[in-house]
């Protein structure tokens, strides 16, 4: 009987050793948050100016940097592919900004210019921002891009 | 830091076993009269194997049936189901899955698209009667990607009377509305047995306690709180014949499993609320869906003679997939197909396996084997999407164990094994994505980085594996067990040469061509004592990997349509710890408690955070009366929320839920019909399953689902 009382204190303590392995773990797994401010869900932007981009970001540790991407949503969603009409193009945009060393970044610009021969509809456009461990978040709205459009406004 | 005492703990082992060997060879001459050679197989299985060793027998499966055998097996402790909606499943052991586990039928290891997190096991859970599971490393028994452990089903022995038997089993559910039946008959005469299995379920769209999910931060309705478009059926079939002459017996098993079951549309592509309105029929199977059907046949000869045993197992499989939706693009210049213009992506993979093993018994107390096993596949693909590239793979291994074992109290077992494997991936590049790249101006560096979805890649590569264990089993009551082992897994071929956004993940999924295989060190123990009303078990575990390959972000920024950063496979160290407890105790006039805790530790030590897909600490308690044909049972389980993730995976709160079922065997003429009925998640608890398929588009698991269950069987002799 002593030997298996041996042979269970020393799997209890192997298995003690193995959970005290659990230390916490200090590495970051925290996403960044995306505070979109402008443009907001379901604006319309208006085809020919710049679009008024401002948002907030912030991390836990340290920013890295953040991407916009717009592409077009025609058909409702899934994508097919649709004949360019002669004179207009399907607007596409993706760049990305550096934003690490930073904890907190404000940014309000407008660098992202919609071109006379977009042509008109509902788009996506997605921000996505990284941390300096590679944590990620990102942000879909759905945009409308218009001739007549102004931001915050729904006429046709 | 944590590999520090790793090795540590393996030379404390090998330190202390010697000891106990010893005192064991002293206390056999006590408790001689106390051994029982009449072990049960489970009880026999469990007492061989060095390794921590569970056997779901034809009760414990019916006690647990739900058409899926995974979510049967997940009543054991350490194993987990990833969920794909409701009624599709792939098994996790100890935190490992995908490639990383095998499943195992008669002796042949499935293969379908395990590698893939929406890709369920394709077997009839009405054809499982037996299965084994194997905790811990399994690469000496199986080769490359057992390092986690194996799921082996097995066959029952055939019934001893010549007779004609079979059963009808009946099942519903209401979560689903799932109507399965399954036909099973069976001839026995003389020495020949043969079986014949016809198996279908019909399910509709299942209902989760939700009104709302959030997909790619957009919250979207669910209509009805039915998951539109998650309906399917499954239809299998099955046959086996056995016969035995003198010294030879053979096996021969064909079967055919076919499973249809749509993909939410709001976690199929870009979300949007229109495609998620109710089609008013939530019994149709619209785009996108997948289909998969899995043929397999193989063949079981076993000679026996004085000492020698010779067993040869071959078999073929070819495993489908198509996966249908509606056509789209991210490339506005790719033309709709002419001919199956749905067919978005199709795996062909064909795989022809072979095991020979010559077994040696008789010399006193040790029993050698040896082995062959040769394996290859070929996958191919179709479709107007990529997902995984066509590629060969040839992999071959040899092995020898043997166990020496003094007085039935003792053994000691081992070996060594020797893989090599070959791959050849075709490289895949995509002309819609390379005009795409033009026109957007990116230039010839860019062009060589993105164009190729996947990358030409030859590999050859061989690695050993091997493991030692003890089992001592000082009288009745008491089984120890301890194994270390060495296992490895041959890269697949994801993530040697995929390139390019993953259609399920969303994720810009980058192959390493340089990775090596990844090799592991794993230390298993396990302590259970069976006496009187009293049952205990403790199973620990740790596992140092060296290169454990995982989908690491990176922090670039990938320029492919509606991706974020690029997630590339990279190489880096891993622990995995930990272990379950299973306690049961006979109360009284019948009523039995049975608790099982379970617990896994995984650890990223370079990054020091834990590896993705870590299951939380969950635990059962059950409470169940049997009596007079009848059995009444209920259960309280709890998962832990698993807060321990790995970068850009979501923490999942935890749950606690209630269970209940009752069975009863109503005698009918000549029968027993036994009727189960069975209430999951009693309370309608929203809950999230941390490993399932739809957890990351925050889509809750099933609601209250209430389950019939009637299996009629039959059996004439036949004179």
């Amino acid at each position: 009987m002593k030997t298996i009382i041996k042979f269970t204190v020393i799997s209890l303590v192997m298995a003690a050793m193995f959970i005290s392995c659990d230390k916490k773990d200090s590495g970051d797994t925290t996403k960044p948050v995306i505070n979109l401010i402008e443009p907001e869900e379901g604006d319309v932007l208006l085809i020919g100016s710049d679009v008024h981009f401002e948002m907030e970001l912030s991390d836990d540790e340290m920013l890295h940097s953040y991407k916009v991407e717009i592409h077009n949503n025609f058909d409702g969603h899934s994508h097919e592919t649709k004949a360019d009409s002669e004179d207009t193009v399907d607007f596409s945009f993706d760049r990305s900004w550096d934003v690490s060393g930073k904890k907190n970044a404000d940014i309000h610009h407008h660098e992202i210019i919609i071109p006379e021969n977009a042509t008109p509809g509902d788009y996506h456009l997605t921000v996505f921002c990284t941390d300096a461990a590679g944590n990620e978040s990102h942000v879909v709205i759905n945009i409308e891009l218009s001739h007549e459009g102004e931001a915050h406004d729904h006429d046709e | 830091m944590h590999t520090g005492y790793i090795p540590a703990v393996f030379i404390l082992l090998w330190a202390v076993l010697p000891v106990h060997a010893q005192e064991a060879d002293s206390m056999k001459v006590i408790q001689l009269e106390g051994v029982t050679v009449s072990a049960s197989y489970e009880k026999r299985i469990v007492r061989e194997a060095a390794l921590p060793t569970d056997v779901a027998n034809a009760r414990f499966l019916r006690e647990h049936f739900t058409g899926n055998l995974i979510q049967a097996l997940e009543h054991l402790p350490g194993i987990h189901a990833m969920d794909i909606g409701s009624g599709f499943s792939k098994p996790a052991i100890r935190g490992m899955g995908f490639n990383r586990i095998i499943v195992a039928e008669n002796g042949i290891k499935q293969e379908g698209q395990q590698w893939g997190a929406d890709h369920g096991l394709e077997m009839d859970a009405f054809n499982t009667e037996r299965v084994v599971v194997r905790k811990g490393p399994a690469s000496l028994l199986y080769g490359s990607d057992a390092m986690g452990g194996a799921i082996e089903i097995v066959p029952l022995p055939p019934p001893a009377d010549d007779q004609v038997s079979g059963e009808a089993v009946l099942l519903g559910k209401s979560v689903n509305g799932t109507l399965g039946a399954s036909v099973m008959a069976g001839v026995k005469k003389g020495n020949r047995y043969t079986r014949f299995r016809y198996t279908e379920q019909h399910f509709g769209d299942y209902r989760i306690p939700a009104d709302t999910i959030v997909y790619l931060t957009q919250r979207l309705p669910v209509y009805g709180r039915r998951l539109k478009n998650t309906a399917g059926l499954e239809r299998d079939v099955s046959f086996h014949t056995e016969s035995r002459k003198g010294r030879y017996s053979s096996r021969y098993a064909a079967s055919n499993a076919y499973q249809k079951t749509g993909f939410f549309p709001g976690a199929h592509g870009i979300p949007d609320a229109s495609r998620l309105t109710g089609d008013g029929d939530s019994r149709n199977t619209e785009l996108p869906y997948s289909a998969v059907n899995h043929l397999k046949a193989s063949m079981h000869h076993r000679y026996m003679r004085d000492r020698l045993a010779g067993y040869w197992d071959a078999g073929f499989q070819s495993n489908y997939r198509e996966e249908r939706s509606l056509f789209h693009t991210h490339y506005g210049n790719q033309p709709v197909p002419v001919k199956d213009p749905d067919k978005e992506l199709v795996f062909l993979l064909n795989t022809y396996s072979s095991t020979a093993k010559i077994k040696l018994t008789g010399l006193p107390g040790w029993e050698h084997t040896a082995g062959w096993d040769v394996q290859y596949q070929q996958n191919r693909i179709a479709g107007y999407s990529f997902l995984l590239p066509e590629y060969d793979r040839f992999t071959t291994g040899l092995y020898w164990l043997a166990s020496w074992r003094a007085e039935e109290k003792f053994s000691v077992s081992g070996g060594v094994r020797y893989d090599c494997g070959y791959i050849n991936i075709r490289g895949y590049t995509d002309a819609y994505l390379e005009a795409w790249l033009d026109e957007r101006g990116y230039g010839d560096e860019a062009m060589e980085r993105y164009k190729w979805r996947s990358y030409p890649v030859k590999r050859q590569s061989g690695d050993f594996s091997g493991s030692l264990g003890i089992v001592w089993h000082p009288g009745d009551a008491h089984l120890v067990k301890v194994n270390a082992g060495r296992s490895f897994r041959l890269p697949g071929a994801n993530e040697l040469a995929s390139n390019g956004v993953h259609h399920g993940t969303f994720r810009h999924e980058q192959g390493d061509p340089s990775l090596s295989s990844e090799q592991g060190w794993q230390l298993d123990a396990s302590y259970a004592f069976e006496g009187g009303r009293v049952v205990f078990s403790v199973s620990p575990f740790v596992s140092w990997f060296e290169n454990y390959i995982y989908l690491k972000p990176t922090g670039e920024w990938s320029v492919l349509p509606h991706a974020g950063q690029i997630y590339r496979y990279t190489e880096t160290e891993a622990v995995f710890a930990g272990g379950e407890i299973t306690c049961g105790i006979d109360l009284f006039h019948g009523l039995n408690y049975t608790f099982i805790g379970e617990y896994v530790y995984t650890a990223n030590p370079a990054e020091r955070i834990p590896l993705s897909f870590s299951p939380p600490a969950s635990m059962r308690n059950t409470l169940a009366w049997e009596g007079k044909g009848m059995r009444a049972y209920v259960e309280l389980q709890r998962i832990a929320a698993q807060h321990r993730v790995a970068r850009n995976e979501d923490p999942t709160p935890g749950a606690s839920l209630l269970h209940a079922g009752a069975s009863v065997h109503i005698p009918s003429g000549r029968t027993r019909v036994e009727c189960t009925l069975s209430i999951h998640n009693v309370f309608n608890t929203k809950y999230y399953n941390h490993l399932s398929f739809y957890r990351k588009v925050e889509i809750p698991e099933p609601g209250r689902n209430f389950q019939v269950l009637i299996k009629i069987p039959f059996k004439s002799k036949i004179k």
